[in-house]
């Protein structure tokens, strides 16, 4: 039992760090794709980041054109929109101010650091030269948050709610990032092989299963596979099934009976993926597939916030 | 390193008039001795970033947010002698029994104002003052919980009250975090020093809340006006080291007079509410219509018997610098004992006689407004500029009954970190007394330190500072 404002603040707060670590791995996988792309492909690999953040719109009202340092300004530390790192991270810090009570002094301490690591990062900039720098540093911030959580945090509500909007937002960032990756890999294939080849990695990389396709498919980079990996995988955390598994029992495990909702949506999601195949995918199209997936998300989403946190 | 002495006429906390240490500091000297400066400075800037890491700090209102400001923190601690302390918890628990008992007696059968020891206008017509409190039963008829009590010490030697705080009295959680960070940084010390230890304050605060209720097993809540607020740290702190839900007025919700917190499994009974809103805000049905802290229905609830306030609701009216002057003569009243502890003479220019004293030697005093808190609005005589004393005399004259005023005291100084090396400093104390089945206290409190030269403004808002307290379990 804990306090619906509370399921809330942690929610977002594990959403937020986990969006900040897809963010940093997506432009860092954009800026060095813009750098082997071709010049007239460049700004296409540059408007990735914004793309799947949703953020195209805004982007302009402030920049006229998408260039990488244009693109680092307005995803690393404009404050002026949600969209960036500097906002994720602060809304991160927010939230873990409001549920102080519910966090060890480990979780507190390192999302507590990261903020402050951030504002000095501002008053620094960031350029393409140490972009690469801080795109590290936030991916040891999010690892060393979940290693505090995992490490010291009660195996309670708090530690469920948590991990909820970590694997809500995977979900999220998988879905999207697959669908919009895919689609250029799939135009390079008609080019050069040189190109499609990097364009592959690009997908693995931006959602760290690189090395887990080599694992399990070896060398050769064959569409279906990296569409199979990513989605249907039960041993790949990045996978579609492995949040979905996760969420299904992270909602097993919460107190009451308040999310008898949130639970049938999702085990019925889970359950789709985990008896689906790639024919299915393939037969469907993946981003047919997908949008679906991102829409059935967004209502489990839903559901939780009217289950537990008070409709917040 | 090299330690200034203090300046003539001055009480200081390590050296005696003769400028020798004092037999209980003589340790504190040795380490201060061997401990050069370099180190020193480094464990500053050491305990700077920890402090920063650990977010504690301090929010200033009107500066933007995550401007969080640390409270400069001294590594010198202050050390209070074994024999000292007895006689000031002796102080301490007899003052807020009668404090306490005053407050049950101004709510019930005002026998004071009978006797004609406090006159009925000064309670009753105290904006602090709650009639709606009146014939009201409170769990063993206790009004303040939680007090924390300034004192200082004069040149004389003794302590002197300067200040009752019994409505939500902060700064606890610096007087644990202080001590913590002396441990990490100097844990040699420790080692060598039979220093008191503080750290089951959680523990006694959360048994003190308890027994608010005469529950069994009572549902607690720390309620805070949120993280905006200048002790929010401190309120989330509280409530994770007692294991109870620190809840905001939207959490919370009454229901048939009775409070309920909303979670994730539904409406869940509240039973004590640790609540650091003042009384005007905790429930916009009862107070500030425009309040958005609170909750509408509280009092209600309150009064039904459903839930109790810690401290009380009206328990400011004893806190009131106007009620200051009585609270000797309510210890003889109450407990037929003589007062422990003396309290700062005391001017109130309510009475003709008083203000005419005051207006004749306004460069000598204090001047402070009755209601007023945090340092603000108040004249220092001797620092003051013609024009300042030709103001407040204005003011004097156009609302006596605002102000007290009270002499210039000294407050003793004692050795501090400071950019011209280390330097005595005046401070003051702030002890924490719980009063539930019985009054308990850890030994030690928040000790304030002015960090300009000469300066007697301790507050944090005022930019003083804060050092470790020690109090010794034997004097060596």
């Amino acid at each position: 039992m804990m306090l619906s404002r509370a399921a809330f603040s942690l929610f977002w707060m594990a959403r937020y760090l986990e969006r900040a670590e897809s963010q940093a791995r997506l432009l860092d996988m954009s800026l060095t794709m813009a750098l082997i792309d071709v010049p007239e492909d460049r700004v296409e690999q540059l408007s990735v980041p914004l793309l799947v953040t949703g953020a195209t719109e805004t982007f302009y009202e402030y920049h006229s054109e998408i260039t990488p340092q244009n693109l680092l300004d307005f995803l690393v530390l404009d404050d002026r929109h949600h969209a960036s790192l500097y906002s994720m991270i602060r809304g991160a810090r927010d939230n873990a101010l409001h549920v102080r009570g519910n966090l060890s002094a480990d979780v507190w301490e390192s999302i507590n650091q990261a903020w402050l690591d951030m504002k000095d990062l501002r008053k620094q900039g960031i350029t393409e030269s140490n972009a690469s720098q801080v795109f590290d540093w936030i991916r040891e911030r999010s690892h060393m948050f979940r290693g505090a959580a995992y490490g010291t945090l009660l195996r309670n509500d708090a530690f469920h709610f948590l991990r909820l909007g970590t694997f809500i937002e995977r979900a999220d960032t998988t879905a999207r990032v697959l669908d919009i990756r895919y689609v250029m890999a799939m135009k390079s294939m008609d080019e050069n092989s040189t190109q499609s080849f990097f364009e592959w990695t690009a997908v693995l990389h931006s959602l760290a299963a690189f090395e887990a396709y080599q694992n399990t498919y070896g060398h050769e980079l064959e569409p279906m596979n990296v569409a199979e990996l990513l989605v249907l995988n039960p041993d790949l955390p990045r996978s579609l099934r492995s949040c979905l598994q996760e969420i299904a029992s992270l909602l097993e495990e919460i107190e009451g009976e308040t999310g008898r909702r949130s639970r049938r949506l999702s085990s019925s999601l889970y359950a789709n993926i985990r008896y689906g195949d790639r024919d299915y995918i393939a037969e469907r199209g993946l981003h047919e597939y997908l949008v679906d997936f991102l829409e059935r998300i967004e209502g489990i989403t839903e559901q939780i916030r009217h289950d537990f946190m008070g409709g917040k | 390193m090299h330690i200034q002495t203090p300046g003539p006429g001055l009480y200081d906390e390590l050296f005696d008039e003769n400028n020798k240490v004092r037999p209980h500091c003589r340790m504190l000297e040795q380490w201060l001795e061997k401990s050069d400066e370099n180190l020193i400075a480094e464990k500053r800037r050491e305990a700077n970033v920890l402090f920063q890491r650990l977010g504690i700090t301090f929010n200033v209102y009107g500066e933007e947010q995550g401007a969080d400001r640390l409270i400069p923190f001294d590594l010198i601690p202050r050390v209070i002698s074994a024999s000292d302390w007895h006689k000031l918890q002796a102080g301490l628990r007899q003052r807020v029994n009668a404090l306490n008992k005053f407050l049950f007696d101004i709510y019930h059968d005002f026998d004071i104002v009978k006797a004609g020891v406090i006159s009925a206008e000064q309670v009753f017509a105290n904006p602090q003052y709650q009639p709606g409190m009146q014939a009201l039963k409170l769990p063993r008829n206790l009004y303040c919980h939680i007090a924390g009590i300034d004192l200082i010490r004069h040149s004389d030697g003794d302590f002197y009250v300067l200040e009752d705080n019994l409505r939500c009295p902060s700064g606890v959680s610096y007087m644990l975090e202080n001590r913590r960070m002396m441990m990490r940084l100097f844990p040699e010390l420790f080692a060598h020093s039979p220093v008191a230890p503080i750290d089951h304050y959680p523990n006694l605060l959360g048994e003190t809340l308890r027994a608010a209720s005469l529950k069994p097993d009572p549902t607690v809540v720390v309620l805070t006006p949120g993280r905006f607020n200048s002790a929010y740290f401190e309120h989330a702190f509280l409530a994770r080291q007692m294991g109870v839900e620190l809840v905001e007025g939207a959490d919370l919700f009454v229901h048939q007079n009775k409070v309920f917190m909303k979670t994730t499994v539904g409406p869940q009974q509240v039973d004590v509410i640790y609540r650091r809103i003042d009384d005007d805000f905790l429930d916009p049905l009862a107070g500030n219509p425009q309040s958005m802290l609170g909750v509408p229905g509280l009092y209600s609830a309150y009064r039904t018997g459903n839930v109790v306030l810690t401290n009380a609701m009206g328990t400011g009216v004893a806190d009131d610098k106007s009620i200051y002057p009585y609270v000797p003569d309510m210890i003889r009243f109450y407990l037929d004992e003589e007062p422990i502890l003396k309290n700062v003479p005391t001017w109130q220019c309510r009475k003709p006689k008083d203000l005419q004293y005051v207006l004749d030697h306004l460069d000598e005093l204090v001047v402070k407004e009755a209601q007023g808190a945090g340092g603000y609005g108040m004249l220092i005589g001797p620092k003051a500029s013609q024009k300042e004393i030709a103001q407040f005399r204005s003011l004097l004259k156009a609302r006596p009954d605002d102000y007290i005023a009270q002499p210039t005291l000294s407050l003793s100084t004692c050795p501090t970190f400071v950019d011209e090396g280390v330097a005595p400093r005046h401070l003051d104390l702030r002890p924490f007394v719980l009063s539930g089945k019985k009054i308990q206290m850890v030994p030690g409190g928040l000790t304030r330190v002015a960090l300009k030269q000469g300066s007697l403004v301790v507050n944090s808002s005022q930019g003083g500072g804060t050092k470790d307290t020690w109090v010794l379990e034997d004097d060596l």
